[in-house]
């Protein structure tokens, strides 16, 4: 229970981040992973989740008024239901769990955002206690949307998790195998964004090549 | 005003966009130049509250733009035009360096980081620094040019080319890129690790992304977890 009120106060702040407060990007996947996992003290395990959900989430930004998936939620939500379970499908079962509670996060923003338009009246002027006030207010409804859809989400994923728990049927090998070609969808729609290949291919397969060399001296 | 542009976005919501947040930013400013008149003030409050929408990181320029006509006492309307004229431009050129360069390069390259063994805390920590360093820095910098240029501010902005910064720093997140992908099909607990077909299915991918573009995103997250809940619903009913 403490532990999932913890996940929740740090879904509720994470969430915040995304668009209400600063944006200094500590929502991202590979951070708030990581957080999530200091605060089940698995840190190595909450980054390792996070860095594949950043490599889903890349190509997705709080842009003006498009909804895009919550990649706090999203991976405070993967860290939360991965912790209690130890089998070969635990991580990519938990990364699938966050990919859909991202897009549920998504969705309950632009529910917030609905929200804060009814809480702005037209004659906000005429009191000039009130702006501060409905800002506030709209702050701390974010706060409370954010801990409330990912302790749903830890919830909803636990008990999901459960049920396959020690019968998951393929190897962990597979299992990341199919994240992995996931992930490299937002790779490519990255490379797209910067030109496409033919624009970039000098910059990229010099890359590539560092990479690939570089990975072989780990 | 640079702490409370931090808040600008407090309350989005589909009406105002920005647009409380701006008020909220510019209230001390308005209060100070208004504070003997009532009526003007929440005339002003109001003026401010309107729609309103930019990149937040580059709002900061509009309000201390703002900021500077309402000191200098320029009437309401010119004021009101002048905050129309610069959201669309703030908006376009913040998405271009922040969300779709400045953001994925130093994302990149923390994942790089990670990929090639440096400890979790020392990524997540090199990641906030890095970015906050490029974040904070613009917004603080943006502030100072809105104070200074006031509703020259046009100007100034073109003659900084921030367009010109995103271009050059594409290049090195095009760079990043490549030896992202290379990381993360070769590493150890990499794509190679499960062996080459699944090499090969991510090189397919890959190329599905650089095809498709942004429409891909969607089917491909469908897809991934559609697989893993198949396979786990397998393990469930075997």
């Amino acid at each position: 229970m403490t532990e999932l009120l913890r996940f929740g106060l740090l879904g509720g702040l994470l969430g915040l981040d995304g668009t209400a407060v600063g944006q200094f990007m500590i929502s991202r996947p590979l951070v708030a992973g990581w957080l999530a996992g200091w605060v089940a003290g698995v840190p190595g395990m909450g980054i390792a989740i996070g860095a594949i959900l950043e490599l889903f989430l890349l190509v997705s930004f709080p842009t003006g008024g498009a909804r895009f998936p919550e990649g706090s939620t999203a991976a405070v939500v993967a860290v939360g239901v991965a912790v209690p379970f130890e089998g070969s499908g635990a991580v990519a079962a938990s990364v699938a769990m966050g990919l859909v509670w991202g897009q549920v996060g998504g969705w309950s923003v632009t529910v917030q955002r609905h929200v804060n338009g009814r809480l702005l009246s037209e004659d906000i002027g005429r009191h000039t206690g009130r702006l501060g006030r409905a800002h506030l207010l709209a702050i701390v409804g974010d706060f409370l949307r954010g801990a409330v859809v990912t302790v749903a989400g830890v919830t909803l994923g636990r008990a999901g998790l459960g049920l396959a728990d020690g019968r998951w049927p393929v190897d962990a090998g597979v299992s990341t195998g199919v994240l992995y070609v996931g992930a490299a969808v937002s790779l490519g729609i990255l490379l797209h964004d910067l030109g496409g290949f033919r624009r970039r291919r000098v910059l990229f397969v010099l890359g590539l090549a560092v990479g690939i060399v570089g990975a072989r001296f780990l | 005003m640079l702490m409370r542009s931090l808040l600008i976005q407090g309350a989005w919501n589909y009406r105002t966009m920005l647009g409380s947040g701006f008020a909220f930013a510019l209230l001390p400013t308005l209060k100070r130049v208004y504070g003997k008149d009532p009526e003007e003030l929440a005339r002003a409050i109001e003026r401010h509250s309107e729609h309103f929408n930019a990149h937040p990181y580059l709002a900061p320029i509009a309000l201390g733009a703002v900021a500077r006509l309402e000191t200098d006492q320029v009437d309401g309307d010119t004021v009101r035009r002048f905050r129309t004229a610069v959201r669309g431009p703030l908006g376009g050129l913040g998405d271009t360096l922040v969300w779709a360069t400045w953001l994925p390069l130093v994302a990149v390259c923390s994942l790089v980081l990670y990929w090639f063994g440096v400890p979790g805390g020392v990524v997540v920590l090199a990641f906030v620094v890095v970015y906050n360093v490029g974040h904070l820095g613009l917004r603080a910098w943006g502030l100072r040019l809105g104070l200074d240029a006031g509703r020259d501010v046009g100007a100034r902005l073109t003659a900084v080319d921030l367009g010109g910064w995103a271009r050059r720093l594409q290049g090195p997140l095009a760079i990043g890129l490549g030896v992202l992908s290379g990381v993360v099909l070769s590493a150890p607990g990499g794509v190679s690790s499960s062996g080459p077909a699944w090499a090969a299915l991510a090189a397919v991918a890959f190329v599905v992304g650089l095809v498709g573009g942004h429409r891909v995103w969607r089917p491909a997250a469908v897809v991934t977890v559609g697989v893993i809940g198949f396979i786990g619903l397998w393990g469930i009913l075997t």
